[in-house]
């Protein structure tokens, strides 16, 4: 893939140090990067530059990626990824909560980065498709126009709030759903902090579709943050 | 006696002479005893007088008449000496008027017998005034000695109420109670209620060493007053007092137990004071720690994220990088290793410094030297930076390194406040000043608003933001204390134009032979 541009990439952080280092890894993995140093800047780049995908440090002064998150997502569906330190666990939380796709705990090394990078384009590109998604993964079949779900030949019986539980899952494939916005999309706004009724639905739902409930395939967890929805949906050729 | 008299220096200054309202005490009792005396000689000479007086008329007057002017005399007795006296002139004038004016004269025997009526209506009376007046001066007495107490009470707890907590302020109470008392020595013991360690002693009069709670009786002191301090049940001390006086009487001992329950509630309001004290420098301590935990792990993670980044950017295989690219990551790995490690030295330094370590060289420094190392330095790590020296040949008393470290600290402070303001240049000039040399270290940033120059030198001022940065939080901090063992001043100026300059001064050196 040498030679061809893979992507546009917005890089935010306040020092500089870091700005240099990721932006001259993109480069070298053939990506168009541009810089900005604090939110105000980030926003106003993001409107000129059109990028593909946002890094965003969440510690900066003046404007911290909290409030260009905000902007950001009010403006467009860029893919945002948010860059934190270990002790703004709410920030972070917070962040994914406005809309932030994923998060990275500095220091980080690029190969974690590139995996982000690469996992959020690719949703960014299957999103556009709008075809209803299906899922063949771990000898199970998910097909959300259907509604069925097979596991080993055999159909699966779900409840009506484990499918929309796997229905908002498997909707943003790769991207790390937190326990409020999950909880608000399936249950309603009025349970967004009852996080041990998700965990009881999630598990529910693993034990009905992963082959191992243990060491799931399909729903990740990250734990205190939220799920993640691991499989790719099937490429359908455009009829 | 064995007991050696108080050292006058040990004793307070009585200017007002307050310090004398207990002997007021003792007059009261010796004044009784003068009074008593004086009742009988008015008793006697009374009687003596009137007898003499009367006899002139002796047949010209009734007995009744006779009686009242008796009856003069032993009101006057009562009067000056109190029941004794009133009662012995009673006696007296009932013998005198019979023996001298009851006829027949000279003798005892009375001729009529209305005689008799008189007579002993003269004495029922004399007693009855006897007894009333002396009642009545007993009181008059009781409430002049309570008074007396209670203005020495007063006294001791406002002063006790006055004093500034501390072992001087016990010292001197120590002192007024024994001076006030008549003892010739004291001391406070001030223990811990809970472990009854002793916390504190104050002794007057003696030795320091030689009082202790315990009396000896083999030592030379007499045996002390003990007077346990506690309150609420709480043992917080005990007052010890001895001297060559005789025992204390009911009235002073009312008045010292008084004033060592006062002492007691004293003492406990300090041993408060203590705890509360000690609380809040814990809480203090606790801050800077947690803001320093923070200022430490935001300026040590970001160099290390860039290393990071950078390392495994090279290390990746995906990657195709150009040989400039390869060089600025190599050059930014070690740029930020270099940063580490400063901060690392940084943090050493701050630790030495407030542990009181710093132990200075102080030698003659070529200040020249010293500029040029710092500045090729802070090129290397900020090679856009320009750095414009303007010194002229210059030694001062400094140690090298300190002198160092306070010069790399104000020009990385100073290279970052530049950049920050978006100017790519700083000065360093120094000029002598008499018998000290001034450095100043020029930016164009922001500037440092006038409100918060001097908080700027302590360390981790900036902590209280969101963003902590120690590099320059503990720089200045540094510069200051690396300043403050070898007689170096520094202060923050305006730049002309806009932006901070730091100054600082040191003594300059004055030369071989000096």
């Amino acid at each position: 893939m040498t030679g061809v541009r893979r992507g546009r990439i917005l890089v935010v952080d306040d020092e500089e140090q870091i700005r240099r280092a990721v932006g001259r890894a993109l480069t070298a993995r053939d990506y168009v990067v541009e810089t900005a140093s604090n939110g105000e800047e980030a926003v106003a780049m993001a409107a000129e530059f059109d990028p593909d995908l946002v890094v965003l440090d969440l510690n900066m002064p003046v404007r911290d990626g909290m409030w260009a998150t905000r902007l950001l997502r009010a403006r467009s569906q860029v893919p945002i990824l948010v860059l934190s330190v270990r002790e703004d666990e709410a920030d972070k939380v917070e962040a994914l909560d406005l809309g932030a796709d994923d998060y990275l705990t500095k220091p980080f090394g690029i190969d974690e980065l590139m995996a982000r990078v690469r996992a959020l384009l690719r949703r960014a590109t299957a999103a556009d498709t709008s075809s209803p998604p299906r899922f063949e993964a771990e000898g199970v079949e998910i097909d959300l126009d259907t509604h069925r779900v097979v596991r080993d030949g055999e159909e699966v019986r779900l409840t009506k709030t484990e499918w929309s539980l796997l229905e908002e899952l498997s909707r943003h494939p790769g991207k790390l759903l937190t326990h409020r916005w999950l909880l608000e999309r399936v249950w309603g706004a009025g349970y967004a902090d009852d996080v041990d009724v998700l965990r009881v639905f999630v598990s529910q739902l693993r034990k009905k579709i992963e082959r191992d409930p243990r060491r799931p395939r399909i729903i990740a967890t990250d734990p205190g943050i939220g799920y993640r929805w691991l499989v790719r949906p099937v490429e359908v050729p455009v009829a | 006696m064995a007991v050696k008299s108080p050292p006058r220096a040990l004793l307070p200054d009585d200017p007002g002479g307050r310090l004398h309202a207990p002997a007021a005490l003792r007059r009261l009792t010796a004044k009784g005893q003068a009074r008593r005396i004086g009742g009988y000689s008015v008793a006697i000479l009374g009687t003596l007088l009137m007898t003499a007086a009367l006899l002139q008329f002796r047949d010209q007057i009734t007995p009744l008449s006779k009686g009242f002017g008796f009856l003069v005399v032993v009101v006057s007795a009562a009067a000056v000496g109190g029941l004794g006296p009133g009662i012995g002139a009673s006696i007296l004038c009932f013998l005198t008027f019979n023996y001298f004016f009851l006829p027949p004269y000279n003798t005892f025997v009375i001729g009529r017998a209305e005689d008799v009526v008189v007579l002993f209506v003269f004495l029922g009376l004399s007693l009855l005034v006897s007894v009333l007046l002396a009642r009545a001066t007993d009181r008059a007495e009781a409430a002049e000695a309570r008074e007396s107490e209670l203005r020495l009470l007063q006294d001791l707890s406002s002063d006790l109420v006055a004093a500034v907590p501390g072992p001087r302020a016990y010292q001197s109470m120590v002192s007024r109670l024994v001076t006030a008392f008549g003892f010739s020595a004291g001391g406070l013991f001030v223990l811990d209620p809970a472990t009854r360690d002793l916390l504190e002693r104050a002794t007057v009069g003696v030795e320091p060493g030689t009082l202790t709670p315990r009396w000896d009786p083999a030592s030379d002191l007499q045996p002390p007053e003990r007077l346990p301090l506690s309150v609420g049940g709480r043992n917080l001390g005990l007052l010890v007092l001895t001297g060559p006086r005789p025992p204390l009487a009911p009235a002073e001992s009312r008045v010292i137990r008084a004033f060592s329950d006062q002492f007691a509630l004293v003492l406990e309001r300090d041993r408060l004071l203590r705890t509360a004290t000690d609380a809040e420098i814990y809480r203090q301590s606790d801050q800077v720690r947690r803001s320093l935990l923070a200022a430490v792990s935001h300026d040590l993670r970001t160099p290390l994220a860039a290393i990071k980044a950078s390392v495994t950017d090279l290390l990746g295989e995906d990657a195709a990088h150009r040989p400039e690219q390869l060089r600025e990551a190599l050059e930014s790995i070690n740029g930020e290793t270099e940063r580490l490690a400063s901060l690392v030295a940084n943090l050493l330094d701050m630790s030495r410094i407030e542990g009181g370590m710093l132990k200075p060289r102080v030698q003659a420094v070529d200040l020249q030297e010293v500029l040029a190392t710092a500045t090729d330095r802070l090129k290397r790590q900020r090679p856009r930076l320009r750095v414009r020296v303007r010194a002229p040949e210059a030694v001062v008393r400094a140690d090298p390194v300190f002198l160092d470290r306070v010069v790399t600290n104000l020009l990385d402070n100073a290279g970052q406040a530049s950049v920050d303001g978006g100017s790519e240049q700083i000065e360093v000039e120094s000029r002598r000043d008499g018998d000290r040399v001034t450095i100043r270290v020029i930016d164009h940033g922001r500037g440092v608003p006038q409100s918060v120059r001097e908080q700027l030198f302590y360390p981790f001022y900036q902590l209280k933001e969101r963003h902590p940065r120690l590099g320059t939080g503990l720089g200045l901090a540094l510069a200051k204390g690396f300043l403050g063992v070898m007689d170096g001043e520094i202060w923050i100026e305006e730049t002309p134009g806009g932006g901070a300059t730091f100054a600082i001064s040191l003594p300059a050196d004055a030369g071989p032979g000096a």
